[in-house]
């Protein structure tokens, strides 16, 4: 059994105590404690993790990285995996909170139009009595809703301040409602298993994603991973349905430079053998299949992030 | 750790079920100690997750031993076990006679790590105005002697712009209940004497604060302030600071 050393400690400790934090901090302490940047020695920074995670799979935790939906950084998390007795009592928040909550996830990921945020206004009318546990008794059903139905305006709005401040929730900057960043890392489970359609690039939950404009098209892809896919490929089409992608969230001069970037990017930089192999086997491959096969998304996803970073900069 | 695990094997159940109770003390003590803000954990949650299914004598120490060695090999947390020393008056329960002294334990989960690293990568920015509540409100209890009636207490923290009437704290909230959460955490111990003048509340240092480690820093923290001469325009401070400084010498 690997005993881990103070500096795994001092990672798990950040995170228990400060809650997820941004790839750029979690990184500086990494770089901190160890004198290695992760960037570079990414090799050294993976096998950190899964040492972690070797050692924290005993307690049913797991150190995660997830993708902000709203401003598409990396964050990092320490999350639980299994809900028990234990993890019940985790919690600061009473029940009729949690109710409460639990009808703004819902209202929120269940978006047909995966906007990913619902306003301040219709938060406040989520009403709890949708909320009733399921194996509760008769006399339990009386007395829930009674918790339920006196939630005042004031305590929603006081717990909605509460949920954003511990980043369960977040506040987008037209003042509705989004999911915080706890929630995108902790509830990977919960939606899917309430069937939120996932993205087609990166098979994360599409809570806030691009819905593909073809109104029979169920494929939805988040604006970040949108980005990546527009600029890497010459025929800009849907996979699901093959009608072209609206260019307008990607303007055709902005795709035409980040692909240039990306080429110089290939020529000049020590990119792994891996990378360059691809390129090739998916050039290969591209008159033949389109683009959500398996294969491609996984090893995309993973060069993607890099790409994001300097087109991103590139773009700014 | 071989010796815990070899003591586990005695108890004639299976490897599962001791890791996955001494997952289950683990996950307790993380999730409780958060629900409560690092308010002592009673020894009888613990050994209730083990009792409540198997009858085996001591298998509950060893599993909590395990525990113990897991939370500081995994995690960086010590558990540390505060002793309930004196039957306190404000007790949530009344332990029966029969209760043997290892129940009347409880724990606290505190880092392992180095202090400056501690201090730069793990403390959580919201928790420093309490941790600087803290360390205040036992320099002066220590100043005092160790034990302070409740009103001289208010008395300093008035000067530190701190009013027991005060209820919406921009930091705080209830200056009161800052005290209150300091008793509750064991840092501080609170009884009522009774005296020539009707009862009088005092506080003193309880576990927490009579910790080394945690009296070590108060010491530092007092050391510090003296050289700032924050506290040097009360004279009531001076006098206290002549007479208690030769304990620091000492």
């Amino acid at each position: 059994m690997v005993s881990l050393s103070w500096k795994h400690h001092t990672l798990i400790q950040a995170l228990i105590s400060r809650g997820p934090l941004k790839e750029k901090e979690f990184q500086s302490i990494f770089t901190a404690v160890t004198g290695r940047n992760p960037g570079a020695a990414k090799k050294i920074f993976d096998k950190y993790l899964l040492e972690i995670n070797k050692e924290l799979s005993y307690v049913h935790f797991e150190l995660r990285a997830c993708r902000d939906q709203y401003d598409g950084q990396v964050c990092y998390g320490v999350v639980n995996t299994v809900s028990d007795d234990q993890s019940k009592l985790g919690t600061k928040y009473s029940v009729p909170q949690i109710a409460f909550f639990k009808g703004i996830i819902e209202a929120i990921a269940q978006d047909e139009a995966a906007q990913g945020c619902i306003s301040g206004f219709d938060a406040l009318n989520i009403r709890l009595e949708n909320q009733l546990p399921s194996e509760a008794s008769s006399s339990q059903q009386q007395q829930a809703p009674a918790a339920f139905k006196n939630f005042s305006m004031s305590q929603k709005d006081k717990t909605l301040d509460e949920l954003v401040r511990d980043k369960w929730l977040c506040r987008t900057s037209e003042g509705n409602i989004g999911l915080g960043i706890r929630s995108l890392l902790d509830l990977r489970s919960w939606f899917r298993n309430n069937d939120v359609p996932s993205c087609e690039v990166c098979n994360e939950a599409g809570v806030k994603a691009d819905l593909c404009p073809n109104e029979g098209c169920t494929v939805r892809i988040h604006k970040y991973c949108l980005k990546n896919l527009l600029s890497q490929r010459d025929d800009k089409v849907c996979s699901g349905c093959g009608k072209p992608w609206p260019l307008g969230k990607v303007t055709k001069e902005e795709a035409v430079e980040a692909a240039v970037d990306d080429e110089e990017e290939n020529e000049t930089q020590a990119t792994t053998a891996l990378r360059s192999k691809k390129r090739k086997g998916r050039s290969q491959r591209d008159s033949a299949e389109n683009f959500s096969s398996q294969a491609s998304l996984a090893s995309s996803s993973g060069a993607t992030r890099r790409r994001v970073t300097r087109s991103a900069a590139h773009l700014n | 750790m071989a010796d815990e695990a070899d003591a586990l094997s005695q108890f004639g159940i299976s490897k599962e079920e001791t890791d996955k109770l001494v997952s289950e003390v683990i996950r307790f003590l993380l999730f409780k100690s958060h629900q409560n803000s690092g308010c002592p954990i009673k020894r009888e949650d613990l050994t209730q997750i083990v009792t409540k299914n198997y009858r085996q004598r001591n298998l509950a120490a060893s599993v909590i031993n395990e525990a113990k060695t897991k939370l500081s090999s995994v995690f960086g947390y010590d558990l540390k076990e505060l002793q309930r020393s004196r039957t306190c008056s404000n007790a949530q329960t009344r332990l029966p006679q029969s209760q043997s002294n290892a129940d009347s334990k409880s724990y606290v989960l505190v880092s392992q790590l180095p202090i400056e690293v501690f201090r730069k990568h793990v403390v959580e920015e919201t928790t420093s105005p309490m941790t600087g509540f803290t360390f205040a409100v036992l320099a002066v209890v220590q100043l005092a002697g160790g034990k302070i009636p409740e009103e001289t207490l208010w008395h300093h923290l008035r000067r530190m712009g701190l009013h027991e009437s005060d209820e919406h704290n921009p930091v705080f909230g209830s200056n009161k209940q800052a005290l209150e959460t300091l008793v509750q955490q064991r840092f501080l111990h609170k009884e009522k004497v009774s005296g020539p003048e009707g009862n009088t509340l005092f506080y003193d240092l309880a576990e927490r604060a009579l910790d080394a480690q945690v009296s070590e820093r108060v010491k530092d923290y007092i050391s510090q302030v003296m050289e700032k001469r924050t506290f040097a325009t009360s004279s009531l401070w001076m006098l206290i600071m002549l007479r208690r400084f030769d304990y620091k010498l000492g």
